[in-house]
């Protein structure tokens, strides 16, 4: 918890929320999300009922480049790439079929790609842009809120993007007027929606 | 003739010492498990030999220990089986008293989840009823809880115990009806038991269901069955051969007044039906033998000695 600036959960029954305190931790550091999410702050009033959970994300820059997951070893009219992770392999090889043509790439076993008659420099080719862990991030994020949410609640609606979430889940149809709501909520952070 | 639940433990070498002598001394084998180089027997014994049993079975080094729930079926009713409830809290509770001898089976719930959406449909009731006790698995907001039990618990003619994570005054306050049995500070949570204070809860949950049992055994004392369940389960074992090859985990269920068994009703029932168990008297006379909701198994009630005149 010590990653997350401002951590708060918001109920009228204060032993709910001191549970649902334990178990959005449990869920957020099971997904590996603590370290991304900046500022949080979930509302239930099991009451209405709803589940409003709202924050700021820290901006992730970071792209992988096949350099970080190769080492790469140029021979006599061939390059041999040698894996050290697997996460972006498939997208990797993926920009190598579009790029150079299925035919001169080979991949013999889990940690070897082939390169054959490749003009390109292997400086150059460790530079090749193949993931961009942010991307996915939200969509672990929906994931994870589901999982916090209590599970009847299934009527949701979600806004992500911009480095803020707002994650709003009920049982019954969802209001029209949460929006100020939300926004009592972000200012409780410090920030606006 | 008082026959007490215990847990036997030792080494698979010349368990059948202890076997044999349970079944000399008029006690009945309810469960055997063979793990690796152990062996773990859920037993009924006399009272008065138990003693015996610990002096026969300590140069083998077995253990003999009370186990209150050897002999029960428990419903542990989750709201579903989504990730917000399994594997932790549902299979952790689940888990947890099968240990100590009881037969838990999970049951989970179509409409389980929410509050104003949830309920209980006639074939989830039926099933339950089939238990000797249900555990109801509950959420941690109270609001919740009060407004979902009215709709749960209606029809449910088994005993109940409610987890939730209120603690146990507010429980026995907003669950209406009321239930025999209350356990708070365990409601939904997303991690797994293992701490000192999570096993004292499950420790509690155990011994709110003993207490449950314990009074059903006293009822059912005050008019006896007019046969052990126990003791039908050897009689089936021999009489009817088919069970056997049935590669369920417990092919012969033993419940408190009953017993689940676990083959096609159409085809065994009659045959059960006319099973002698003494002296000209069939399973019949003494019990009722429906088809159970749980898939094509089969449910033997047994009845008490103030219906059948019988006891044997």
């Amino acid at each position: 918890m010590l990653a997350v600036e401002y951590f708060e959960v918001e109920c009228p029954e204060p032993l709910g929320a001191e549970y649902y305190k334990q178990i959005a931790n449990d869920v957020l550091l099971d997904h590996n999300l603590l370290k991304v999410i900046e500022k949080i702050h979930i509302f239930i009033d099991p009451k209405v009922p709803v589940f409003i959970a709202v924050g700021i994300l820290k901006p992730i820059t970071s792209v992988v480049r096949v350099g970080d997951i190769a080492n790469i070893n140029p021979q006599e009219g061939k390059m041999t790439l040698v894996i050290t992770d697997e996460t972006y392999l498939a997208a990797m090889l993926k920009i190598f079929w579009e790029r150079f043509g299925k035919d001169k790439v080979e991949q013999p076993d889990r940690f070897t790609v082939v390169l054959y008659d490749v003009k390109a420099d292997p400086k150059e080719l460790e530079q090749i842009v193949i993931g961009h862990p942010g991307e996915s991030v939200n969509r672990d994020l929906i994931y994870a809120l589901r999982c916090v949410a209590p599970e009847g609640f299934r009527l949701r609606s979600e806004n992500f993007g911009t480095g803020k979430f707002t994650f709003i889940a009920s049982e019954n149809t969802l209001a029209e007027d949460l929006a100020p709501i939300v926004k009592e909520k972000f200012a409780l952070m410090g920030e606006t929606p | 003739m008082t026959l007490v639940p215990v847990t036997y433990k030792g080494g698979i070498y010349q368990h059948d010492i202890v076997t044999d002598l349970i079944e000399d001394l008029g006690g009945y084998v309810v469960q055997k498990h063979v793990l690796a180089q152990e062996v773990v027997l859920q037993c009924f014994v006399p009272k008065d030999d138990i003693e015996l049993i610990r002096e026969i079975s300590r140069p083998i080094f077995g253990e003999v220990t009370d186990s209150p729930l050897v002999g029960t079926e428990i419903a542990v009713v989750s709201m579903s089986l989504e990730i917000h409830h399994l594997p932790h809290p549902s299979c952790d509770i689940a888990e947890y008293v099968r240990r100590i001898g009881a037969k838990s089976n999970m049951v989970s719930l179509a409409r389980g989840p929410g509050k104003r959406i949830s309920g209980l449909n006639d074939e989830e009731r039926d099933v339950i009823n089939e238990h000797d006790i249900a555990v109801f698995l509950m959420g941690n907001f109270e609001t919740c809880i009060e407004f979902k039990m009215p709709k749960l618990l209606r029809g449910i003619e088994v005993p109940v115990v409610v987890c939730g994570g209120p603690d146990k005054e507010t429980l026995i306050r907003i669950v209406d009806p009321p239930v025999e049995g209350y356990v708070g500070g365990v409601g939904r949570f997303m991690r797994r038991t293992k701490e000192a204070d999570q096993l004292d809860k499950l420790d509690e949950i155990i011994a709110e269901i003993t207490r449950v049992l314990e009074k059903k055994r006293e009822d059912i004392a005050k008019d006896p069955l007019s046969v052990s369940p126990a003791r039908l389960m050897n009689l089936i074992r021999e009489k009817i051969p088919a069970i056997l090859d049935v590669t369920s985990p417990t092919p012969l269920t033993v419940q408190m007044a009953g017993l689940r068994v676990k083959l096609p009703y159409d085809t065994f029932a009659p045959q059960l039906r006319a099973m002698e168990i003494e002296d000209g008297i069939t399973l019949g006379d003494v019990a009722e033998i429906v088809p159970s909701r749980m898939r094509d198994y089969i449910l033997v009630k047994v009845l008490p000695f103030s219906e059948t005149n019988i006891a044997i």
